[in-house]
């Protein structure tokens, strides 16, 4: 079959995939990995796959800045293109910009590798669902601000009106409208007649073309235009669509751009500038600073919802007064509280307990998390940060439906967070060791790589937003300072990040890191973090102002005694503790005794402890315990001593638990009818005593509810099936078991159709079968079975089919339908004498 | 990296004293941050927006205040506190009052959108007049106070630069014979005459009379003085006619008494502050010379009208004297904007180891309450609670030990109700000072004091402020104002006049244990404990066993 002759250019996307290497496709695959979810079983199905409307808004959501230009510049193309008309519509008739033509030839590669353009460079060919996303439309201009061409724009107008206008501009009249309209687009194209027939336009006209050049291209006029809208409209230099409406053609906008699509190509990603150097040491010393303040941080808010913690909301998250109550106790902003408060639960250290009164807790993973070392307490930290999903710049905001978003509520899941906070690191890490350049820039940087769709709204764009947080986040958790990335930060990223600076023509598309390289990551940068960290101190000093000052951080013990012993009054790199009776009396109800006290306070201290703090601790623990408090359930009373020690000598008064709190009163355990009851057993006769001391008269009272149901059982998942159902469901198991494995005949040719039953195809060639009648616009007929089980013939004619539905023009019913492609049995094509 | 200085979250700043590069970096930290307590290891400075804007005005910029805390501090300093000292900085002296040649007092800035933002604000529209160009509006010469004010709540203080009158000229001159300002002092009057207006905080007993004297010897101008009361206003008429060349005749005083007015004249807040039918009729005191300078003794006891008549006096030069810049109704700002910023500032613990104020030995002694008065107490209303635990029986049996145990040498028995006073006062065999008492009275009783004939004196407060009791070397406080910190300061002032030879003085405080005595007691010693006044805890008991053995 294959011959000697050079292979011919390919017809369909799917043949020029066949021709492609192995690699290539691996290629396409890695940077479109949607495409493989699930396997396709051939080519054919790849390409139809890849020219579906979701993969290919995907696809083109991946493209960089200029990329996305060049696909937008094919998009206003005529399909096939030329290279070198493309290369024209890029930088234009007169380049000024050598980068655009240096840089095009990458473009081109990097759609076709992506499987968005094919063909040779002769004929380079859209992929046609791109081609309708980013070309204008009669209603809809592109991203390049270019409206319709003069063929579209003039596909409603009577013929008589078109000659019209071509005899208005100038050029004879012809027989019939399309080589008119031909003429017409011929004349726009041309650049020194077009500027001729310009020259003669009144200047107020001139200054509509000028507004309207660079898009969006549409405008109003009223039933009678003014003079000089008239002259443009006669001459076809504007188009009526619609009623009120008129649209400057693409060809006459294209010819006032100086043939540009763009008003500036973007061929190069912006330069990381300017870059503010800071010494690198200073850098990662504060990064390292702030690395443990955010582990004090977290560590505090854990150690604060040990007891207590605050309620989960009905609807899941944290209410905004414990929001408020958790960043002042942080002392810090909302932002920032909700900020900590989603690391700690990215991290695993929080959770919600589960309890019937649901509250946050700290979880087990918090306990061996105190264990480790601290360089390492911070990796467990910022790894968490770096792949969770979570956005708590979110919190605070409004969804959708403008319900508050709630820290560590439902709905904070962002997919793109962990690759913005990727992909923002890696960026800084571009820079050299130190150096920091403004936000904006990594911003505009960000957005050349992967331009926002169009922006709807005051807001930004997510991955803006994310990139924003990103960067403040990473400074809050000390993987950034002042702007720069520190050497513990850069280590958190893969070795090879910052590496690639130029994106190459298929970058395959970003894989959260594995938990292995983070792992590995991990242990790098708490190596370089670790000795950054300050030594954790054995010693205090106290103070006659009744404070005792760490002056730096503490090894635990010292510190969870201390903590207890006296209250926190100030934190950073030191901290100020000061003692009060409140908490000295903390630390006795601890177990502590006032020697302890002293003996714990004289062993850790550099100074002599002072008297007045000697003095306080001897003066609580002087009055400490003093009262006592304890749990009764009932008493005895009795003026008789001796009949109270005879019923405590008594071996059956055991099971009442009783106590001598005084000579004439015993405490007991169990509640006062058992008491009672118990008394009576051996042999005494007592009488209940109400809570004012009177003898109350006990008379055996029923106690009833008001009416209430019976409970409804409660039911475990989906009732059971009965036998029929699960007879079925055990056939079609079977059934298509069958299908899958069976042998088969070879199936007959599509003569079949005559026979009168339905067509029958796979519904992989349905698919392919109807994406290529959109195509080509013909007619095909199909056998489908409605939701009730009818079957019918039909002949439509698809305009679209996407998210698994054809939406065509069905002739046998004369209106446009919809048909789930699953109820679609098969598709033939019609016969040629079909009208 | 293992510097003294410590950078706290909450911007203080920790100062490990005995470090060797303690001495430096206080110099260093001092012109920006308000050194808050001063214990025996760790000092505590926070660092404030007023001590910011205090820094710039005193000529300090934003760079030397970070390049102090990045040269002196052991850990990293947060960049966050870095970037909001210097935007803190930023905001003095966008605004600045000036005097302009045709318009008068004018406000002018360098920055448009602040002035956009203050002109926008209710509270400065009254003040200012016409929009003089796009950087500069006309302001009501009556208004330099109030804008000043108004401008540093909204965050953007002014620096005033519209000069002062000159006044009625006067030739004053100090009379150094055979003593000379302390070095401190000389500072202190530089540090103000220099910046033009402002606070000099100098602990009690450090001679903030002859700073006064200083600043008008500077000054060669008339003078009014405000002073809290009659008996400070007679004591520094004495001074200055002993440490300047004023004679008695220069020297006027305006009090309930007399109605004086001379090229210096001592008035008392008492007396401008009486109001009359809804209007205050001292008040032309201020008008009645052109005042070349005014001190305000104890700035922070100055009472809220006379903050009013101040906002008034902006053209003239004013000097506050104060032993502590605390407020116990936290009008910090207002004296920042009305008097002028800080120029000059010492801890009490350097001027003692200077040795121009005695050392001092802070004894608290707590006395056991009788179980009779313990049930009585437990009994009491809660607003005679603190009268009936502060004025115990017990409290007068240790008052009584402790004197006859410093039998001989000057005691002053200090407390705030008139019949324990009284009471005591009849046990001890001592006169009593108190508000009846007529100032002549008092006079006596102080030179009888001072001559060493009187060796016990018991005063209510009226006696807090600026008496000159040089020789007392023993006070005993028996019952406070409530939990009052400055009074703790002044009354410990009484005591921490240098003494000839070198005594070291006694600070008792007689305090009832486990009742709200005792806690108001804590919070005035923590401002002890804080200005590095060590106190020792003493029992009643032991005291009282101690004296029989």
């Amino acid at each position: 079959m294959t011959t000697s002759r050079p292979p011919a250019a390919p017809r369909t996307l799917a043949e020029e995939l066949r021709a492609r290497p192995d690699d290539e496709l691996a290629a396409l695959l890695l940077a479109r990995p949607d495409l493989i979810n699930p396997v396709p079983g051939d080519l054919t199905q790849l390409a139809t796959r890849a020219g579906t409307r979701a993969s290919v808004v995907r696809a083109l959501d991946h493209l960089d800045k200029f990329t996305l230009q060049a696909a937008e510049a094919l998009a206003v193309a005529p399909d096939p293109c030329p290279y070198a008309t493309l290369a024209a519509l890029m930088s234009g008739d007169a380049p000024d910009d050598p980068r655009v033509a240096r840089e095009l030839p990458r473009a081109v590669a990097v759609l076709r590798g992506q499987a968005l353009v094919w063909g040779g460079d002769d004929r380079l060919r859209l992929v046609r669902t791109a081609r309708e996303l980013l070309a204008p439309g009669a209603t809809r201009p592109s991203p390049t601000g270019l409206g319709p061409s003069v063929a579209e724009a003039t596909a409603g107008m009577s013929p008589g009106r078109i000659q019209q206008i071509i005899a208005a501009a100038g050029l004879p009249t012809t027989h019939d409208p399309v080589t008119a309209v031909t003429a017409l687009t011929e004349l726009f194209e041309d650049r020194t007649r077009m500027a001729a027939l310009l020259a003669g336009a009144p200047a107020e006209a001139a200054a509509v073309l000028d507004r309207l050049r660079w898009g969006p291209p549409y405008g109003t006029v009223t039933a009678h235009p003014a003079p000089h809208l008239r002259w443009l409209l006669d001459r076809g230099l504007l188009l009526p669509v619609g009623t009120g409406n008129v649209v400057l053609p693409r060809e006459v906008a294209l010819h006032l751009r100086a043939g540009r699509a763009h008003r500036t190509p973007e061929p190069v990603a912006p330069e990381l500038a300017p870059v503010t150097e800071h010494a690198e040491r200073t850098v990662d010393a504060t990064a390292a600073g702030q690395a443990f303040t955010a582990l004090a941080t977290v560590e505090e808010l854990l150690k604060e919802w040990e007891t207590g913690g605050p309620l989960v909301l009905r609807a899941g998250g944290l209410a905004v007064r414990d929001l408020k109550r958790t960043a002042a106790l942080l002392d810090t902003t909302e932002p920032v509280a909700a900020f900590w408060v989603e690391l700690a639960y990215a991290a695993g250290l929080l959770a919600a307990d589960g309890d019937v009164d649901e509250r946050y807790a700290p979880t087990p993973v918090y306990d061996e998390w105190l264990e480790l070392p601290t360089a390492q307490r911070w990796t467990r930290l910022a790894t968490a940060w770096l792949t969770a999903t979570r956005a708590a710049g979110l919190v605070g905001g409004r969804d959708a439906k403008s319900r508050t978003l709630a820290a560590l509520g439902p709905d904070l899941d962002r997919a793109p967070a962990p690759e913005t906070r990727h992909r923002v690191l890696a960026l800084l890490a571009t820079l050299p060791p130190g150096a920091s350049v403004p936000v904006e820039t990594v911003l505009a940087r960000l957005h050349w790589e992967r331009p926002p769709r169009a922006v709807t709204g005051p807001e930004e764009d997510l991955r803006t937003r994310l990139a924003r947080w990103a960067l403040t986040e990473a400074e809050l958790l000390g993987v950034t300072n002042r702007g720069a990335l520190s050497g513990h930060g850069r280590a958190l990223l893969p070795p090879a990040a910052g590496a690639d600076d130029v994106p190459g023509p298929l970058r395959p598309a970003w894989r959260p890191p594995t938990d292995a390289e983070l792992g590995a990551a991990g242990v790098r940068a708490a190596g370089l973090l670790a000795p950054l960290l300050p030594e954790p101190l054995d010693h205090i000093l106290l103070q006659a102002d009744l404070t005792a000052v760490a002056p730096g951080p503490l090894v635990r013990p010292l510190a969870q005694t201390l903590g207890v012993l006296a209250n926190i009054e100030s934190r950073g790199g030191a901290t100020v503790y000061r003692f009060t009776p409140g908490s000295v009396r903390r630390a006795l109800d601890a177990g502590r005794t006032a020697d302890d006290l002293k003996a714990f306070l004289t062993a850790h201290s550099r100074t002599p402890v002072p008297q007045p703090l000697a003095y306080l601790v001897d003066d609580v623990a002087r009055r400490h315990g003093h009262l006592r408090v304890g749990a009764a359930s009932s008493y005895v009373r009795c003026d008789d001593e001796a009949v109270l020690a005879e019923i405590l000598a008594d071996r059956r008064s055991a099971p009442l638990r009783p106590r001598r709190l005084a000579p004439t009163v015993l405490a007991a355990q169990v509640p006062p009818d058992a008491l009672l009851d118990g008394l009576r057993e051996m042999g005494y006769a007592p009488a209940a005593e109400s809570a004012e001391g009177d003898v109350l008269i006990t008379r055996a009272d029923a106690h009833r509810t008001p009416p209430r149901t019976a409970p409804a059982p409660l039911q475990e998942g989906p009732p059971a099936p009965d036998t029929t159902l699960l007879a079925a469901a055990v056939r079609a198991i079977r059934a298509g078991d069958m299908a899958a494995t069976a042998e088969r005949k070879p199936l007959p040719t599509a003569a079949e159709p005559s026979l009168g039953g339905l067509p029958r195809t796979t519904s992989a060639d349905t698919l392919a079968a109807v994406q290529a009648a959109v195509l080509t616009g013909t007619p095909v007929w199909i056998g489908y079975v409605n939701a009730e089980g009818a079957a019918s013939q039909r002949v439509i004619a698809p305009v679209r089919v996407e998210g698994g539905f054809v939406t065509a023009y069905d002739h046998t019913a004369d209106e446009i339908r919809t048909y789930p492609l699953h109820r679609i049995t098969g598709v033939a094509e019609l016969a040629d004498d079909h009208a | 990296m293992n510097g003294p200085l410590i950078v706290q979250s909450d911007k203080t700043l920790l100062l490990e004293v005995d470090h060797e590069q303690a001495e430096a970096c206080r110099r260093a930290i001092a012109p920006f941050a308000e050194l808050e307590r001063a214990p025996e290891h760790i000092h505590t400075y926070r660092v404030t927006p007023l001590g910011l804007w205090n820094a710039r005005a005193a000529g300090h910029d934003a760079e030397q205040v970070v390049d102090a805390l990045v040269a002196y501090s052991r850990y990293p300093v947060p960049h966050a506190l870095l970037v909001d000292v210097a935007e803190t900085m930023a905001r003095y002296g966008r605004l600045r009052l000036l005097k302009h040649p045709t318009h008068g007092l004018v406000l002018e800035s360098t920055d448009r959108p602040v002035l956009e933002e203050i002109l926008r604000s209710k509270k400065i529209q009254p003040l200012v007049g016409a929009r003089i160009d796009p950087d500069t509006v006309a302001v009501h010469p009556s208004e330099r106070g109030q804008i000043k004010q108004s401008l540093l709540k909204l965050g953007w203080p002014a620096e005033d630069l519209a000069g002062y009158v000159d006044g009625e000229a006067h030739p004053i001159e100090l009379r150094e014979d055979g003593w000379t300002l302390r070095p401190y002092q000389r500072q202190a009057v530089e540090g103000f005459w220099h910046g033009g207006s402002g606070v000099v905080v100098l602990p009690c007993g450090a001679g903030k009379t002859l700073v006064g004297a200083g600043a008008m010897a500077q000054a060669k101008a008339t003078t009014l003085i405000l002073v809290t009361n009659t008996v400070s206003a007679r004591q520094w008429k004495h001074e200055l006619v002993k440490r300047t060349s004023l004679t008695e005749d220069e020297v006027g005083e305006y009090s309930g008494t007399k109605k004086e007015i001379r090229p210096v004249t001592i008035a008392t807040y008492q007396v401008l502050t009486t109001k009359r039918k809804g209007v205050y009729p001292h008040l032309e005191l201020f008008d009645s010379r052109d005042w070349g300078l005014i001190v305000y003794d104890e700035v922070h006891l100055l009472p809220a009208p006379v903050f009013k008549f101040t906002a008034d006096l902006q053209a003239r030069r004013r000097l506050g004297l104060t032993a502590t810049l605390v407020r116990e109704d936290g009008r910090e700002s207002d004296v920042f904007s009305l008097i002028g910023p800080k120029r000059f500032d010492a801890p009490w613990k350097e001027i003692e180891a200077q040795g121009y104020i005695a050392p001092a030995d802070c004894v608290e002694v707590r006395v056991n309450l009788t179980d009779s008065e313990r049930l009585a107490y437990a009994t009491a209303e809660t607003e005679e609670k603190y009268r009936f635990c502060s004025t115990t029986a017990t409290k007068r049996r240790v008052t009584e030990a402790l004197v006859a145990r410093h039998k001989g040498e000057q005691t002053l028995v200090i407390g705030q109700y008139i019949d324990q006073l009284d009471e005591l006062g009849e046990h001890l065999g001592a006169p009593v000072i108190k508000g009846e008492t007529t100032n002549a009275q008092r006079e006596k009783l102080f030179d009888a004091f001072r001559a060493g004939e009187l060796s016990v004196l018991v005063v209510s407060k009226v006696a807090n402020f600026s008496i000159d009791l040089p020789e007392a070397t023993v006070a005993i406080q028996v019952s406070g104002t409530f939990g009052s910190r400055q009074e703790e300061a002044q009354r410990l002032g009484r005591v921490l006049r240098p003494k000839a030879d070198g005594h070291e003085a006694r600070f008792y405080s007689v305090v009832a244990r486990d009742t709200v005595d005792q806690d108001f007691a804590a919070h005035r010693q923590r401002f002890l404990a804080e200005q590095g006044y060590a106190y020792r805890i003493m029992d009643a008991d032991s005291l009282l066993a101690g004296e029989e053995a």
